[in-house]
């Protein structure tokens, strides 16, 4: 099919491109308008991070700052308490993120190569969770952790955080045991390893991109998670950055340049992720929903 | 070797499933239970009102203002995120190095965090300064200008419209791996019989791309109900409950005025309407699998 339609000259041009060059520029010009205008709201957060108050409010947000000053970092970082608020983050995701992805390669073994009567309902029951307005659960949980004197806490968060990756991490691991092969598996349970074994020394070495996937997945999620610290803690040491930024728009109320700041700092270690794991955070945004 | 097997089984569910069900299935049945009491979350002592809960649901203006919102919510969610990153993917699709940059730009925002995202479109709607209100000034159409944020009328889609901002990333890139199954082989042949751009993408592309619709759209409506971050950044579902989604209303009347029995009958609500959608939707996906399998 597809020689009939290649010149058999490979250099000789196709005669339409000729045509196709003026909606090509057209294309791109369009494309950079729309590229610009989506840009938009993040250019202004990184200009106006730049300015002080004073030059905000003579040129407003969108222009160029006058001259590159660090200032409003130094305040984001010194007068508020980010620098407590990010460790506290990392305190919650590192942990959450592990632990998540730890269950879910369990199950998802079994799942995938365990399978027992009723195991397909199961792996149902438990991925349904994905969909899961977390709302439903969250004065339960907020009483839970109450009684058990974990209210104001970093532990609320690692927990639910863990117990609400199980879904993703069960289904994305299921996914790609699924697609290695059960020879390998039968062939070193035959050898008299067991199934733990199995798991630990065949299957895990196969599976890192599994585990890049989830962990880029989790790490984002959990960092940019506002809801469960707002309903689990209360006192200043114990907030995460998002919560800390959201009540430090109250603190900074007029100095904008000094939120801005705040802003970009609490996205690095996401946008860290964004750029160097890229590729892993597409796959698992595709892989845990297409396939859901 | 069968006991042993199960044994393993066993071992390796224990732990990940006994975390699941305490931590998110159990509470929900205790949801249930407390939507039938009076609990403000701090008195131990609370009684059993029976229905009383529900029947105040449905005299509650503020419930329906909020349900109303929810729907609005969902109906831009199906459309406004799903056709723009529609559009994207369509265009930068197979545009190699050039369209790998302007993908990572799209797709940017899915990795920030709704309270940064609701941060920064505060300012995009600021009265004086937002980038609206200049580009509008800038347009000569000084009489639209106004505080998009405070007034009841736009505020709801003010935040719409921040949120479909960064869902729109989503939907480009499901879109984008949905493309990747469309064979070259069809749209070529399409090509050779005289298709133009249009019809080749009405006629065939698009089709092919139903599995990825089905999850764009689910995905819009799930993420639409659990609506909350943002819009308790902008507005706190203000003013006067205009832009109160579900979520939103139930954590106002749960978490501020401590009305945590009524505050559960809502969640009960929200409960059965994802129990709905989700079943809903995973018969389409069987349906679906049993069409493109």
């Amino acid at each position: 099919m597809t020689e009939v339609t290649r010149p058999t000259n490979a250099n000789a041009p196709r005669p339409r491109r000729v045509f196709r060059r003026w909606p090509e520029l057209l294309f791109y010009t369009l494309l950079t308008v729309i590229v610009v205008l989506y840009s938009a709201p993040g250019v202004g957060v990184i200009l106006t991070s730049f300015k002080t108050t004073e030059e905000i409010g003579r040129l407003g947000l969108w222009s160029l700052p006058e001259a590159l000053r660090v200032a409003n970092f130094t305040e984001a970082w010194t007068g508020g308490n980010v620098a407590q608020y990010a460790i506290n983050s990392f305190l919650v995701t590192i942990p959450a993120t592990i632990f998540s992805i730890a269950l879910g390669v369990l199950t998802g073994y079994v799942f995938a190569k365990l399978p027992f009567r009723g195991s397909e309902a199961l792996f149902v029951f438990v991925v349904a969770g994905m969909f899961y307005p977390p709302q439903i659960v969250l004065i339960p949980l907020f009483r839970l952790f109450n009684a058990v004197g974990l209210y104001d806490t970093l532990w609320p968060m690692i927990i639910v955080h863990t117990a609400f990756g199980i879904p993703i991490c069960t289904l994305v691991m299921r996914n790609f045991f699924s697609a290695v092969p059960n020879a390998m598996r039968e062939a070193a349970i035959i050898d008299g390893s067991n199934e733990w074994q199995v798991l630990t020394r065949i299957m895990l070495p196969v599976s890192l991109p599994a585990l890049a996937v989830l962990a880029t997945l989790q790490f984002t999620w959990i960092w940019n998670d506002f809801l469960w610290p707002i309903i689990f803690t209360q006192s200043d040491n114990m907030r995460t950055i998002m919560v800390g930024l959201a009540s430090l728009k109250g603190q900074y109320s007029v100095a904008y340049g000094v939120q801005g700041a705040m802003s970009i700092m609490a996205s690095i270690p996401t946008l860290i992720v964004f750029i160097f794991f890229q590729r892993y955070f597409i796959r698992g945004l595709t892989l845990g929903s297409v396939k859901g | 070797m069968v006991r042993t097997r199960r044994l393993w089984t066993g071992l390796f569910l224990s732990l990940p499933l006994t975390i699941y069900i305490v931590i998110v299935v159990a509470p929900l049945l205790v949801s249930f239970y407390y939507s039938l009491t009076d609990w403000n979350g701090f008195n131990p002592e609370y009684s059993f009102v029976g229905a009383e809960n529900f029947l105040k649901i449905g005299r509650d203006p503020q419930f329906f203002g909020a349900i109303r919102n929810t729907v609005v919510w969902m109906v831009a969610a199906i459309f406004l995120p799903s056709l723009g990153g529609l559009a994207i993917a369509l265009a930068l699709n197979g545009r190699g190095f050039a369209g790998n940059i302007y993908k990572s730009l799209f797709f940017l925002p899915i990795c920030l965090s709704l309270v940064v995202i609701g941060q920064v479109w505060i300012w995009m709607y600021h009265p004086d300064w937002g980038l609206v209100n200049t580009v509008l000034s800038g347009l000569g159409l000084d009489g639209l200008r106004q505080a998009w944020l405070a007034n009841p009328q736009t505020a709801l889609w003010s935040v719409i419209i921040a949120w479909s901002w960064q869902q729109m990333g989503l939907a480009m890139v499901i879109f984008l791996a949905g493309l990747t199954s469309v064979p070259k082989e069809l749209t070529e042949a399409a090509e050779i019989d005289g298709a133009n751009y249009w019809q080749s993408l009405r006629r065939v592309v698009i089709p092919l791309l139903g599995p990825a619709t089905v999850v764009v759209i689910a995905l819009a409506i799930i993420n639409s109900l659990k609506s909350f971050d943002i819009v308790y950044v902008m507005t706190q579902g203000g003013p006067f409950h205009s832009s109160d989604t579900l979520a939103m209303f139930m954590y106002n009347e749960s978490f501020k005025k401590y009305y945590m029995g009524y505050g559960s009958a809502i969640a009960v609500v929200l409960f059965l309407i994802s129990l709905v959608l989700i079943s809903f939707y995973f018969r389409q996906v069987r349906i679906m699998n049993e069409v493109y399998d």
